[in-house]
């Protein structure tokens, strides 16, 4: 009998094991950081019921709206300078592999390497080559004669930011030229050609056949880089600390999270602020879903069938 | 067909179960009486295994590891830890506010009933070990520490200068030792608590030390007083004269600069002095306070207890971490801290070894005022020492004035610092 | 056809350049890490004075290396093999077999996709304290192995569907038992795309230092980006060392990405393409 119940229910045992793991270990700790952010907490020892109260915290009551707004700013920049990197000098670098002459597999390999690397190495690595006394990118500068413009890149909080993105940007650019790539191999060769034998040049090919083909590719690929810039935290927290020094000027909605939920740490050992630093969560929840799903619905939108 | 689908219903019960078996697993056990003991110190590391193979001499079934880690990251770490339950047995605990939460949260065992060496201590250097909320002292305080100029000998004997005994000779002392190609101050802003540090040597003599130290803990002024801003204004004066890049300028930096004679000066605390023993064996380091504005005004002293070596209140070993932690209060050991680290100890009857640390320990004596943010304001967040932190960086790099400096410390403690609300 | 020429060498000198900033700090670290402190200071752009692999065994045994390897292996390892068997059996039902809520569960997987496991870290931190289970590997592994479902899943999902169902049919006619057909037929099939999951969260699991910051605290379980973290935090002024470390660090997956750099490649993309 038991047999006859299962035989039709076979799928439940082959889902078992992967739907304790995920709902047990990923989708209980999130739903809970919901629960988390609306009660009282002192230390680790929940209190009272609390309502819409931490929230109001996070995004009305300075410091912490203050810290929230900055770090969502500094978050925006962080995705739209990627954003511009990669869609550009990306694609780009994707379009020219495609055609396979001599050497370019080197190229791509060496454009790769970085991405390897642990984003601590990447970010200690370059935390010596920016020293300002010693580092060894303010001396090449000197050797030619570019002198002048050799400055404490990471102290300073007009250059701290964008040099922090140029440096991921570094360690990342190898994904996303290795997925347009893949991405432009997989469109049929005879729509472009059909194309130029109806008399368009390389240009208008490009913008008329291939990049509409390889949008849903570059869409996912934007959508994929969102989520991994909005949840940003290991390079700025190596080279910066977790304060997002200097005054705040690096400071990104991860390092935020991270200093409310387990305390400040350049000074005594505050305690994390539980119930606020859950608030901090479920909000940066929020917007990434609501993003990435409104870029989903996008990109199936504007799919090009062929 | 229907015993196949009951065992593919085993096969996928044996793995779930499989997988919540190892649930209970727990961590590995502990087998013999090994203490770890954590620290930010880790330029001490050597010596601390030094005094440890000290200890080990009389009390030979005692293991203790000595585990440092970065400064910055150390209370971060070590919170965690503790609330995992997984914690040191020993902890190198930070004073007042820094270990005030630890306490609350019963994570450190008392010892003012444990230790009888604590009542020889003196009351005020206990302040740094005792919880505010129950009274009781968690630690056995290990240092005190002092703030203040740290100058290189031979540079100054070479261009002729001696301490300067007002502030404008100070100034023009800064610019004697540019002209000559020397770093004036080997100091920069990009760690945020170096700039308190910074603060902690130039301020007191402007904001007027312990009587406003007195009238702000009391609620009898506030930050936006004009004697603190003053002394920010003050601060700035020296602005031109730190190193070009300052505001890239990490603590590491700091410490190599002045240690490899680039710079003739370093706004620095005590502790720096074995450090930088130890980094240039060569190096002749003296001292002096930051001068008052005119020669005779009253000049003040930064000191502060650094911090207390305390047990973590579920230990394995309770009784041998306490073996331990009462060797730490003896004279004996004072003395071996305070000659090898070249700090001053807080164990009383300790003398300082080295001439400068004595010329410190008299100075502070004479003119001691309590480390504003660190003493005072570290019990509840915003910190006290934060806010200064963060609004000094941004003062330094041009981004805020003085004025909005004062009103974001104030508007930040009167947020938990009740002699503050209501104003 | 000179125009031409000219565009090409533009072109080899742009991709030249480029190559060059992205190689050059690394090469500067490698050979920066045969040269003591003082050597950094003095002369950071030279050749190091002597070519001897003494900074590196100082940093094997001075940071516990051999230790933070076995652990990284073992923790990536344990999280690859768990994954790879939740992911296909739950994949396997959903694309192939027929049953009600087919669409939902599906769904529920893949809306972790979006969602980043870490920024439910405070109720999992307490979970896992509850469970017993913090500063152990345990913790590691099963955090890695439940964010990893949701792509995994979606993955194999689509290779999965993209099998002949007659190839299951063929295999249930035959007398093979639902396991069988999975175990026998269909997964080999999908090899391809086994290899894609492993490569697609290998990668970011064997870097992940964020877990084990908060996790572990014991030294013999650390795993290599927290290990060497902690390691930089200690030994911050002595450069030479520090480099060391940062070329220990970074030798396994790079070695693994020079030895297999199409494996790699293909794995990527094929995952991301298949989108």
């Amino acid at each position: 009998m038991l047999d006859r119940w299962l035989g039709r229910r076979i799928h439940l045992a082959f889902l078992l094991p992967g739907m304790v793991l995920y709902g047990l270990f990923m989708v209980y700790p999130l739903a809970s950081s919901l629960g988390y952010s609306l009660f009282e907490w002192d230390g680790l020892i929940r209190e009272g019921f609390a309502g819409l109260r931490n929230f109001r915290t996070v995004l009305f009551e300075p410091p912490y709206s203050v810290r929230f707004v900055g770090a969502l700013k500094h978050n925006v920049l962080f995705f739209a300078m990627t954003f511009a990197i990669q869609s550009t000098l990306g694609l780009f670098f994707a379009l020219m592999f495609r055609q396979k002459r001599r050497g370019f597999g080197f190229f791509q390999a060496a454009y790769f390497l970085p991405y390897t690397l642990s984003l601590v190495v990447v970010g200690f690595l370059w935390l010596l080559l920016l020293n300002p006394l010693w580092g060894g990118f303010n001396q090449l500068l000197r050797l030619v004669g570019l002198g002048k413009w050799a400055q404490p890149w990471l102290g300073q909080t007009r250059t701290a930011l964008v040099s922090i993105i140029l440096i991921n940007a570094w360690r990342w650019l190898g994904f996303p030229i290795l997925v347009f790539l893949a991405g432009l191999q997989a469109i049929p060769a005879e729509l472009e050609e059909a194309a130029r034998v109806d008399g368009a040049n390389a240009w208008q090919t490009l913008r008329h056949v291939t990049l509409p083909l390889l949008a849903p590719v570059m869409g996912m690929v934007t959508i994929l880089t969102f989520i991994y810039d909005f949840n940003a935290f290991e390079l700025v927290f190596v080279m910066q600390g977790s304060n997002g020094g200097p005054a705040y000027s690096t400071d990104l909605l991860g390092t935020f999270f991270y200093r409310t939920a387990f305390g400040d740490s350049t000074t005594g050992g505050e305690p994390g602020q539980i119930g606020i630093a859950s608030a901090i969560a479920v909000l940066m929840l929020v917007m990434v879903a609501a993003v990435s799903w409104a870029g989903i619905r996008l990109l199936q939108g504007r799919q090009v069938e062929y | 067909m229907a015993s196949s689908s009951r065992r593919a219903l085993a096969m996928a019960l044996v793995i779930t179960a499989l997988m919540l078996a190892v649930l209970p697993a727990g961590t590995g056990v502990a087998a013999k009486t090994t203490l770890t003991f954590w620290s930010w110190r880790t330029e001490d590391q050597a010596a601390y295994e030094e005094f440890i193979r000290a200890f080990q001499a009389s009390h030979p079934d005692i293991e203790v590891r000595f585990v440092p880690y970065r400064n910055t990251e150390y209370n971060t770490i070590l919170a965690t830890a503790l609330q995992a339950g997984s914690g040191p047995d020993i902890i190198q605990l930070r004073a007042y506010g820094g270990m005030e939460p630890l306490a609350n949260a019963g994570y450190l065992m008392p010892l003012d009933d444990k230790v009888q060496a604590l009542e020889g201590f003196s009351r005020e250097v206990l302040g740094g070990a005792r919880s505010i909320r129950d009274g009781r002292i968690y630690g056995v305080p290990f240092a005190v520490q002092t703030v203040q100029i740290l100058y290189n000998r031979r540079i100054f004997d070479q261009l002729g200068l001696r301490e300067p005994q007002t502030w404008q000779e100070f100034l023009d002392l800064a610019g004697k030792v540019r002209n000559a190609g020397y770093i004036a101050f080997a100091n920069g802003s990009k760690e945020g608590w170096t700039m308190e540090t910074f603060f902690g040597a130039v301020a007191p003599n402007f904001y007027g030390g312990t009587p406003f130290y007195e009238d702000v803990v009391s609620g009898r002024t506030t930050f936006e007083d004009p004697r603190f801003i003053h002394a920010l204004r003050k601060m700035l004066e020296l602005k031109p004269h730190l190193p070009p890049g300052f505001e890239g300028i990490a603590y590491t930096d700091m410490q190599a600069m002045f240690a490899q004679e680039m710079a003739a000066m370093w706004m620095a605390g005590s502790y720096e002095l074995g450090t930088m023993k130890f980094m240039n064996p060569d190096l002749k380091i003296d001292a002096f306070l930051v001068p008052p504005e005119r020669a005779g005004d009253p000049v003040w002293h930064t000191m502060y207890v650094d911090g207390s070596y305390g047990i973590n209140a579920s230990t394995a070993h309770p009784e041998e971490a306490l073996a331990f932690v009462r060797w730490l209060a003896t004279r004996e050991y004072g003395q071996m801290f305070t000659d090898r680290l070249e700090q001053m100890s807080a164990v009383p009857g300790t003398v300082p070894s080295s001439p400068t640390l004595a010329k410190l320990a008299d100075l502070m004596r004479r003119h001691g005022t309590p480390y504003l943010m660190l003493t005072a304001f570290r019990y509840d967040q915003p910190s006290g020492s934060t806010l200064l932190q963060n609004t000094l960086q941004a003062l330094f790099i041009g981004e805020m004035t003085v004025e909005q400096v004062a009103r974001e410390i104030q508007q930040g403690l009167a947020r938990w610092y009740k002699p503050f609300q209501g104003r | 056809m000179a125009t031409r020429r000219l565009w090409d060498v533009l072109l080899y000198g742009f991709l030249t350049a480029m190559a060059v900033v992205f190689v050059a700090p690394l090469a500067l670290m490698v050979v920066t890490a045969f040269k003591s402190t003082r050597e950094i200071f003095m002369n950071p752009f030279g050749l190091p004075a002597s070519w001897s692999l003494e900074p590196f065994a100082r940093v094997w045994s001075r940071a516990n290396f051999s230790v933070y390897f076995r652990n990284s292996v073992w923790v990536t390892g344990a999280s690859l093999v768990l994954v790879l068997t939740c992911a296909s059996m739950a994949s396997y039902a959903i694309a192939r077999l027929p049953f009600r809520g087919r669409q939902w569960v599906y769904l529920f997987f893949l809306a972790g996709i979006m969602v980043p496991i870490r920024l439910g870290i405070l109720p999992l931190f307490l979970l896992m304290k509850q469970l017993h289970l913090l500063n152990t590997h345990w913790a590691l592994i099963f955090t890695y192995a439940a964010s990893g479902m949701p792509m995994s899943v979606f993955l194999l999902t689509g290779f999965l569907r993209s099998l002949p169902g007659e190839l299951r049919e063929a295999a249930r006619i035959d007398g093979c038992t639902e396991f069988q057909a999975f175990w026998k037929v269909m997964l080999p099939l999908v090899r391809p795309a086994l290899a894609t999951v492993a490569i697609v969260n290998f990668v970011p699991w064997w870097n992940d230092m964020f877990f084990p910051l908060l996790f572990i605290q014991s030294d013999r379980l650390k795993t290599i980006p927290l290990g060497m973290t902690i390691f930089f935090g200690q030994y911050q002024t002595d450069w030479g060392l520090l480099f060391a470390g940062m070329v220990l660090a970074s030798l396994p997956l790079v070695a693994l990405y020079l030895a297999m750099s199409r494996q790699f490649i293909a794995g990527l993309t094929a995952g991301a393409v298949k989108g």
